[in-house]
C-alpha cells in the first residue's frame, strides 16, 4: 500500500490527444485520491458512474450492441450476403423490415451484420493501439534520455501526419480484403495511426509519477524497474487511458466507416455499414432508405460511446463535479 | 517575433520533407504500380520495363526521391504518368475548390459554436444549454458523409431538386481555363450543403470545447473585476471572457486539421467535386505516383502552415504569450 498520497494530487497531462475528436485539451485525473478511511478511488468513480444519466445511457447503447453483434446469426432473419433477384429494392414490409437493397439482400440482417465488423475494428483496434502503445510510452517517459527520444522520434513521425492520409496509404499498401483478414487490416492500419496517442499520453503521466516518494521507495526497497512499472507507475496513469480509449472507440469506429466509405475498408460481400452507405447513396433518389439506415447505426454505435465516455470522464475528475 | 516566424518556417522543411518521403515510400512499396494500369491491355513484359525506364521507376527509391526533389525545387512538380497532365496544373485547378469549401465549413462551425457555447456556459444547467450540449453530442457522433447524405435527402430529393446533389460550379475569378462555369449563384447552390456536412462536426467539437472553457473562465477573478468596475455584460463576454476561452479551443482546432482533410476528401467525394480531396483519393487508388506526391506535398504544407498559424494565433488572444 505505498501508492496513496494523502490528499489530492491533480495533473494535467496535455498533448495526448491529438486524434481525440472529443476530447479536451486536457484532461484532469486525480491520481491517488484516497483519505484515511474513506473508500478507494476505483470504487468512488464507479459510484459516480453510476450517478450520472449520460454514462448510463451510453452503457446501455453499448451493451444493446455488444448483443447484436454477438447473436447476429440469431438475431437476423436473413443472410447478410444471400442475394435475391426475385427482391431487388423492396420497400420496408414485414419481410424485409428496412427493405431489400440492389441485390436483393436483406438491408436489416446486414445491419446487424454491420455492427460485428464496426465494433470489433473500433474495439480491436483501439486495444492493438493501446497494447503498444502504452508500453512505449511507459518505457520513454520512466527511463527519458537516449530511449526517449527514440521512442518519441517515431511517434512525432507518426503524428506529423494527417490521420487520414496515412490510413488512406496504410490501406491501399495492405489492400483491401473480405472476411476476417480484410477486418483485420483495417484494425492495423488504425490502430497504427493511433499508437502515438497513447505513448505520448502514458509518458506525460509518467514523467510526474516517477517523480514520487512511492517509487522512490519502492527503488529503495530493491524492486526491480519491471515490477515498479507494471505494479506502481501503470496503475496511477489509468484513468487518462480509460477515458482516451472509451472516447478513442468512438473515434476508431468513424475512421472505419469512412475508409469503409472510401472504398478502403472490408470488402463486400462481408457486410460493412460504410460501405453499404457509400453503394446506397448511388441509388438515394428512387431508395431513400437505404442509405438511411447504415447511416443510423453508425451514428447510434459512436453516440453510445461518446456517452459513455463522457460519463466515464467525469467520473473519473471530480474537478468537474 | 520576426525571427521566431523565420524560425518556424524554417522548421516546416525537414517535417515536409520527412512526411514526403514516407509517402513516397510508402506509394512504391505498394503491390502493382502505374505502368501496369498505364498499358492496360497491351501489357507485355518488355513494354513495361520500357515504361519504367522512361519513367525512372527502375532506379532505387532513394534516388527516385531525390530527383523529385531536385525537379520540385526547380518549380517542376513532374507530370502524372497516367494522363501525361503537369501535376503542378491539376493542384492549382483543383485548389479552389477545396479552399471554399475548407473556409466556408470552418465558417459555418464558427457561427454555429460561439453563440451555441456562449449561451451554454452563461445558462448553465438550463434548458438552453441542455439543449446546445445535447446538439453537440449528436454532432460529434454523427460522420461527415451521413450529415451529407441527410443533407441530400432533405435538399435535393425532399424539397424537390433545391440544391444540386454533385457537381460544381466556380466562384467567379476562381475558375481556372476558359470552358468551366462560373457563377456567384450557381457556386453558392453548389458549395451550400458540401460546407454545412463539413462544417457541422467541427461546429460540435468547438462548442463542447469553448463551452467548457467559457464556464473555467467565467468564474475567474478578473471577469468578477470587469463586471464590478461596471463593464457592460457584452464587453466582458466577448473582449475578457471570449478571447481567453478561446487559447484552448484554438489548439484543438489545430489538431484537427488532420481530420479536417480526411473530412474533405469525404464529403468531396460524396458530392462529385472536382477538389483536392477527390484528387487525392483518386491518385492513390490509382498508384499515380507523381499526383500522390503533389498531394502529400501540399497535405503536409497546409497542416504544418496551420499549426504555425495556430500558434501565432495565442499571442493575438492573449499578448502576454510571446516569442522572441
Amino acid at each position: 500500500m505505498t501508492k496513496e498520497d494523502d490528499g489530492l494530487v491533480t495533473k494535467t497531462i496535455s498533448g495526448g490527444s491529438v486524434g481525440e475528436a472529443n476530447l479536451p485539451s486536457t484532461v484532469d485525473v486525480v491520481v491517488g485520491a484516497r483519505a484515511k478511511g474513506s473508500v478507494s478511488p476505483f470504487v468512488e468513480g464507479v459510484r459516480r458512474l453510476r450517478r450520472s444519466t449520460t454514462a448510463l445511457i451510453g452503457a446501455v447503447i453499448v451493451g444493446i450492441l455488444l448483443v447484436v453483434a454477438i447473436f447476429a446469426d440469431v438475431l437476423a432473419p436473413q443472410s447478410p450476403i444471400a442475394s435475391d433477384q426475385k427482391h431487388m429494392f423492396e420497400r420496408p414490409s414485414w419481410d424485409y423490415p428496412l427493405g431489400t437493397d440492389q441485390l436483393g439482400r436483406d438491408m436489416l440482417s446486414r445491419v446487424i451484420h454491420g455492427t460485428r465488423i464496426s465494433l470489433l475494428v473500433g474495439v480491436s483496434s483501439v486495444l492493438l493501439a493501446l497494447f503498444v502503445g502504452v508500453p512505449f510510452g511507459m518505457i520513454a517517459g520512466f527511463y527519458g534520455g537516449r530511449v526517449d527520444t527514440s521512442i518519441m522520434r517515431v511517434m512525432d513521425l507518426i503524428l506529423a501526419f494527417p490521420i487520414y492520409l496515412l490510413a488512406i496509404i496504410l490501406m491501399v499498401i495492405f489492400t483491401p480484403t473480405a472476411g476476417l483478414i480484410g477486418t483485420m487490416k483495417v484494425t492495423g492500419a488504425i490502430a497504427i495511426v493511433r499508437i502515438p496517442i497513447y505513448a505520448r499520453l502514458v509518458r506525460g503521466s509518467v514523467l510526474s509519477i516517477k517523480e514520487k516518494e512511492y517509487i522512490e521507495a519502492s527503488r529503495a526497497l530493491g524492486v526491480r524497474d519491471p515490477w515498479i512499472l507494471v505494479r506502481h507507475v501503470l496503475p496511477n496513469c489509468l484513468a487518462p487511458i480509460i477515458v482516451t480509449t472509451t472516447l478513442g472507440i468512438a473515434t476508431s469506429i468513424i475512421v472505419e466507416a469512412t475508409l469503409s466509405f472510401l472504398g478502403l475498408g472490408t470488402q463486400p460481400p462481408t457486410p460493412s455499414w460504410g460501405w453499404d452507405l457509400k453503394a446506397n447513396v448511388s441509388f438515394i433518389q428512387a431508395n431513400a432508405w437505404l442509405a438511411l439506415f447504415p447511416g443510423l447505426a453508425i451514428f447510434v454505435t459512436v453516440l453510445g460511446f461518446n456517452l459513455f465516455g463522457d460519463g466515464l470522464r467525469d467520473a473519473l475528475d471530480p474537478r468537474l463535479k | 517575433m520576426r525571427t521566431y516566424i523565420l524560425r518556424r518556417l524554417l522548421g516546416i522543411i525537414p517535417t515536409v520533407l520527412m512526411i514526403t518521403f514516407v509517402v513516397f515510400v510508402m506509394m512504391r512499396s505498394v503491390p502493382g504500380d502505374p505502368v501496369v494500369s498505364l498499358l492496360g491491355d497491351a501489357y507485355t513484359e518488355e513494354d513495361a520495363v520500357r515504361a519504367r525506364e522512361e519513367y525512372g521507376l527502375n532506379k532505387p527509391i532513394i534516388v527516385q526521391y531525390f530527383i523529385w526533389l531536385g525537379k520540385l525545387v526547380r518549380g517542376d512538380w513532374g507530370a502524372s504518368i497516367l494522363t501525361g497532365r503537369p501535376v503542378l496544373q491539376d493542384v492549382l485547378i483543383r485548389l479552389p475548390v477545396t479552399l471554399e469549401l475548407i473556409v466556408l465549413s470552418m465558417g459555418v462551425a464558427l457561427l454555429i459554436a460561439v453563440p451555441a457555447a456562449i449561451i451554454g456556459a452563461l445558462r448553465q444547467n438550463t434548458w438552453a444549454d441542455y439543449t446546445a450540449t445535447s446538439v453537440a453530442m449528436i454532432g460529434v457522433s454523427i460522420p461527415e458523409f451521413f450529415i451529407g447524405v441527410l443533407l441530400l435527402l432533405l435538399f435535393s430529393i425532399g424539397l424537390g431538386g433545391l440544391l444540386p446533389s454533385s457537381g460544381w460550379i466556380y466562384l467567379p475569378g476562381t475558375c481556372p481555363t476558359v470552358i468551366c462555369g462560373a457563377s456567384l449563384w450557381g457556386n453558392a447552390q453548389h458549395v451550400l450543403m458540401p460546407a454545412i456536412a463539413l462544417g457541422v462536426g467541427r461546429a460540435a467539437i468547438l462548442t463542447r470545447l469553448l463551452r467548457a472553457s467559457m464556464l473555467e473562465v467565467i468564474r475567474t477573478e478578473y471577469v468578477t473585476t470587469a463586471r464590478a468596475k461596471g463593464l457592460a455584460e457584452r464587453p466582458v463576454i466577448f473582449k475578457h471572457a471570449l478571447k481567453n476561452a478561446l487559447i484552448p479551443t484554438v489548439t484543438v482546432m489545430g489538431l484537427q486539421i488532420g481530420f479536417l482533410i480526411g473530412g474533405a476528401i469525404v464529403v468531396e467525394t460524396l458530392f462529385a467535386m472536382p477538389g483536392l480531396g477527390t484528387f487525392g483519393i483518386d491518385a492513390i487508388i490509382a498508384r499515380d505516383y507523381q499526383q500522390v506526391q503533389g498531394f502529400a506535398l501540399l497535405t503536409a504544407l497546409a497542416f504544418v502552415v496551420m499549426n504555425l498559424l495556430v500558434d501565432l494565433t495565442y499571442t493575438f488572444l492573449d499578448p502576454r504569450i510571446r516569442y522572441a
